[in-house]
């Protein structure tokens, strides 16, 4: 480009400045409160040094917190990928293209939903007596099934709504990418006998390769917002065996004691772990 | 300086006929919306049709009650009152009077309760729970103790008699544990929070000697809690399924749908069980005291002033009014015919004609005697939420299996009490 | 050829169960909303019933329920106009006037997404509270601001790219500023992707949930938060009404799923060629 026009500035500079400002402040806000003892009730804080950070590694519900969001990130992202290009090699293998734009439309429906009507449907569809998926097995044996007060199994029934939503929606993207490749390499592999499996494995994914990539970090960033169907779920329960970090954070600062400050400092430590991390993961995919 | 002090004074005066004038005049002119921030009450829902009489009543005044279930309740009157402070009425209870009452957050009741609403008419005990400090803060909706609940034909049948102490109480609920026909002995809470599963646990704790504090100092560390966890969690193993993670709702409902044998709970309970319209085993119960050394859990929970929203005297004379003309005698009257036992608090209702003929004379004595057996199990103690919501989750995970040793949970608590001590302080 | 028609079948049937888990929930719960509480509450899911709009009338009756919706539609509505005024034109600039931090900026507008909810709650709690606007549309609407700025933003610029070099050369060369050039050429020409990139962006502001529940109480709560509140009132509630109210949260989405699907066609289809 070779004018100077104003126009960069005149469209950027407004935008810039808005964001910088929303997500400065409050991150410095963050910081700020996170080294006082400020509580919901009591505005007014001291300077209190590291005191809350130090409290949370000897919190045990804190190191609890950090697992159970571990083990979401894993869990969701994982199976969402793999649902996402088994159903999206389905899509483009077995349908004619007029079914599979049908059943692409009907593959977004969930990811649309508010999280808490979502949230609220498998809640009500998981109840162990009046439940339409937990139905069957009560049918079967007799016995009611409570998966969402079992600690071994809430996570991943929570988890279970998650993949839900977005490997659906993804299987989708996944089909377009597969659409966008050309033919030719397919073709080759067939005549070499390949199998199905094969031409995938060994062929589509790997030309594949960056944009899968993508996905999977869009879908980290997404799992950190567990907290809608947590929250309508399991409230953390039972005991704290679904308690992610915001989870905890939110009850902290907000349901059980209003310690701001210290739900601030664990806010702080997210937001370094996650900007970290995801940083270091995108300068990685991209290069 | 002597004209000084004189305009002071007359100031002074004036401002004062001011506001005292001002202040007659709006206690028949209320316009604004009074909001309520409440639990879901039969009673509360039955007054929404009444809105045409207390719009006259007021001179004009409308009210909008919103609802949340008990544990979000008590999370949101608490992030309200203590930051902006929207409601006019907050919905109160036993455990968060303390709480609201030293934090300045609501207003002393008997200031603004007209007269002829004759608040001495509440059941004493309701009374009682009500006052914090020597002062009244809250106008009842419900309340009460502790009932043993059986089913007169379970036991009957097996050869049991009505248990009166604790070892016979477990012994007939393992008697009477059949899962096979759908029959559970018992149903307790064991969904967290200093109103549910702290709240069933806490009468095994008092009835075993337990203390919570003495003066500053933490002192329910020791035998009576842990041998009262370990009742808990061994009567836990023949509760009915959904109670683990469930509270009083769970619990009444698989009571009144046939599928427990016995169970101390709330009174309300028995309200409710005897009610053929929510209950499928009404004209089979009785009911008892809790069997010894068990004591009743005595609770009451009501409308209390906000002083953030209600900033002005006026403010609070209509405030007040709404919580007397909501738990008026009338009031009370109509929840007596709709059935709403459990909405009930004033001596004058309970003792009428009519209380009896509907719910018959044992009811009103099995109340009475287990009036006796009330005790407040709780610390009272403005941080109580905080210290009873946390053993909530630690008594959760041990119901539910996750931790094992109540030992190192109790010693957890323990902790957490001193810091929350030191931090009140 | 017969065991991979086979294998096509069987690809088939997962399809279809996936389709069918897609739509069922959603259906199943907007059957319920249809529904007495009787109906409901059966051992036995039922699919014949009397139907009967109690539920929605209830819901709809409510004042609580109706201001929710009036909330949450000035706050995404306002939040999303902000945000598209002040974000295609940045957009624009990022794609069409790259210098040495255009990579830069983009990285930090996606970073912003990085940032964890609870992180910009809890001390945007403590800011209006002190500026006596907590608890209010005006707070929430800026709040929202940085979701639908930034997202707006991302999706855009991409959109923005596509559009062909040439038709924008051919308008400099017929005369046009660079001004008109966006909104006479690049503007109409990118409009379908844009469309669904400002849908994208309403329909995640119109699902916030968190940042909703810590920064109103009463006044500006929105409707994600009314219904969660409705779902968790315990077990005497009606469920009808809940699940009306689940309905009621989830149409306006659900109104955009052609809107985001064609945006979801365009993005993928330049790609290719």
């Amino acid at each position: 480009m070779k004018n100077k026009s104003t126009l960069p500035w005149v469209f950027l500079t407004p935008a810039m400045v808005v964001l910088a400002v929303l997500a400065l402040v409050p991150t410095v806000c963050a910081i700020v409160i996170s080294f006082e003892d400020r509580e919901l009730s009591r505005p007014d804080g001291n300077f209190v040094g590291f005191d809350n950070y130090l409290a949370l590694f000897s919190d045990r519900r804190f190191v609890n917190a950090i697992t159970v969001s571990l083990s979401w990130e894993v869990i969701t992202v994982g199976f969402t990928m793999l649902i996402a290009v088994g159903l999206g090699i389905l899509l483009f293998e077995c349908v004619s293209p007029r079914t599979r734009k049908i059943l692409a439309l009907l593959f977004i429906v969930p990811v649309v939903l508010p999280r808490v009507s979502a949230a609220f449907v498998w809640k009500f569809a998981f109840h162990p007596l009046y439940g339409i998926a937990t139905y069957p097995y009560k049918a079967i044996t007799g016995q009611p099934l409570d998966l969402l007060s079992n600690p071994l199994t809430a996570l991943g029934t929570v988890a279970l709504v998650d993949v839900w939503q977005w490997g659906l929606f993804f299987s989708v993207i996944v089909l377009k990418l597969l659409e966008t490749l050309p033919p030719q390499p397919f073709e080759a592999a067939r005549l070499d006998h390949a199998r199905t499996w094969e031409v995938y494995t060994y062929v589509a994914l790997p030309m594949l390769k960056a944009p899968l990539i993508s996905l999977a970090f869009v879908k980290m960033i997404e799992s950190l917002r567990a907290f809608d169907l947590i929250y309508v779920m399991t409230r953390g329960g039972p005991g704290i065996s679904t308690e992610t970090l915001d989870m905890y954070a939110f009850s902290q600062g907000f349901i059980e004691s209003g310690r701001i400050s210290y739900a601030s400092g664990m806010a702080v430590l997210m937001m370094i772990a996650t900007s970290l991390a995801f940083t270091v993961i995108w300068k990685r995919a991209k290069i | 300086m002597k004209d000084l002090k004189a305009l002071v004074s007359s100031i002074a005066i004036a401002c004062a006929l001011a506001s005292s004038a001002s202040s007659i005049a709006a206690a028949a002119q209320c316009t604004d919306t009074i909001r309520v921030i409440a639990q879901p009450r039969d009673g509360l829902t039955l007054l929404e049709n009444y809105k045409d009489e207390f719009a006259k009543l007021s001179g004009g005044a409308d009210f909008q009650i919103d609802y949340l279930n008990e544990n979000d309740r008590r999370a949101k009157t608490k992030a309200d009152a203590s930051t902006i402070g929207k409601y006019n009425v907050y919905y109160i209870d036993e455990a968060n009077v303390a709480l609201f009452a030293k934090s300045g957050w609501v207003a002393p009741l008997a200031d603004y309760y007209p007269a002829d609403y004759d608040y001495a008419d509440f059941d004493p005990g309701r009374q009682k729970v009500a006052t914090y400090d020597g002062k009244v803060w809250f106008a009842p909706l419900t309340g009460g103790g502790d009932l043993m609940v059986y089913r007169k034909d379970l036991l009957e049948a097996a050869g049991i008699k009505p248990p009166t102490t604790l070892d016979e109480y477990v012994a007939a609920i393992k008697a009477l544990h059949q899962p096979d026909k759908g029959i559970y002995g018992t149903a307790l809470r064991g969904q967290r929070g200093s109103g549910a599963n702290v709240w069933r646990w806490m009468p095994y704790f008092k009835g075993f000697g337990g203390n919570w504090f003495d003066g500053d100092k933490p002192v329910f560390d020791g035998d009576a809690a842990v041998k009262a966890t370990e009742t808990y969690l061994e009567i836990f193993k023949y509760s009915a399924p959904g109670s683990q993670t469930g509270g009083w709702d769970e619990a009444v409902g698989a009571f009144t749908s046939g599928q427990v044998a016995l169970l101390i709970e709330s009174t309300p309970l028995v309200g409710m069980a005897l009610d053929p319209k929510a209950s499928q085993v009404a004209d089979k119960i009785g009911y008892l005291p809790p069997p010894t050394p068990l004591t009743g859990g005595g609770y009451g929970h009501g409308l209390a002033i906000g002083t953030k929203a209600n900033k002005t005297e006026e403010a609070k004379q209509c405030a007040g009014l709404f919580i007397a003309w909501a738990t008026s005698k009338e009031n009370e009257q109509r929840r007596l015919d709709e059935g709403q036992f459990s909405e009930l608090n004033r001596t004058s209702v309970m003792t009428s004609p009519k209380f009896a003929e509907r719910y018959g004379p044992d009811l009103g004595q099995a109340l009475a005697d287990t009036g006796k057996v009330t005790a407040v199990n709780f610390w009272q103690n403005a941080s109580w939420p905080d210290l009873g919501d946390r053993w909530g989750i630690i008594l959760e995970e041990l119901i539910t299996g996750t931790r094992t040793d109540v030992k190192e949970g109790l010693d957890e608590l323990n902790g957490f009490a001193t810091d929350l001590v030191a931090r009140s302080q | 050829m017969s065991r991979r028609s086979t294998g096509r079948l069987a690809g088939r049937a997962i399809l279809l169960l996936a389709a069918f888990s897609a739509v069922f929930p959603a259906f199943w719960t907007a059957l319920n909303a249809f529904k007495n509480r009787v109906d409901i509450v059966t051992p036995t899911p039922l699919f014949i019933f009397t139907p009967t709009l109690d539920n929605f009338a209830y819901v709809l009756g409510r004042d609580s329920v109706f201001d929710g919706l009036f909330n949450s539609l000035v706050t995404s509505g306002a939040a999303v106009l902000i945000g598209a005024v002040l974000g295609l034109p940045a957009a624009y600039a990022i794609a069409r006037h790259p210098h040495r931090w255009s990579k830069d900026i983009q990285f930090f507008v996606l970073s912003l997404r990085f940032l964890p909810p609870v992180a910009v709650a809890i001390p945007l709690m403590v800011i209006w509270l002190q500026l006596e606007l907590y608890d209010t549309r005006l707070s929430l609407i800026i709040t929202y601001t940085l979701l639908t700025l930034a997202t707006v933003v991302w999706l855009s610029v991409p959109a923005f790219a596509r559009v062909p070099k040439e038709v924008e050369e051919a308008a400099r060369v017929d005369g046009y500023g660079p001004y008109a050039i966006f909104f006479l050429i690049a503007l109409p020409i990118a409009s379908r992707s844009l469309i669904g990139a400002v849908a994208f962006a309403f329909v995640l502001v119109w699902n916030e949930f968190l940042i909703a529940l810590m920064l109103t109480t009463s006044d500006a709560k929105t409707l994600p938060i009314v219904a969660s509140e409705l779902t968790q009132l315990g077990r005497d509630v009606p469920w009808g009404i809940l699940n009306a109210s689940v309905v009621l949260l989830s149409i306006p989405p659900l109104l955009f799923i052609g809107v985001l699907s064609g945006m979801l066609n365009s993005a993928f289809k330049r790609k290719s060629s």
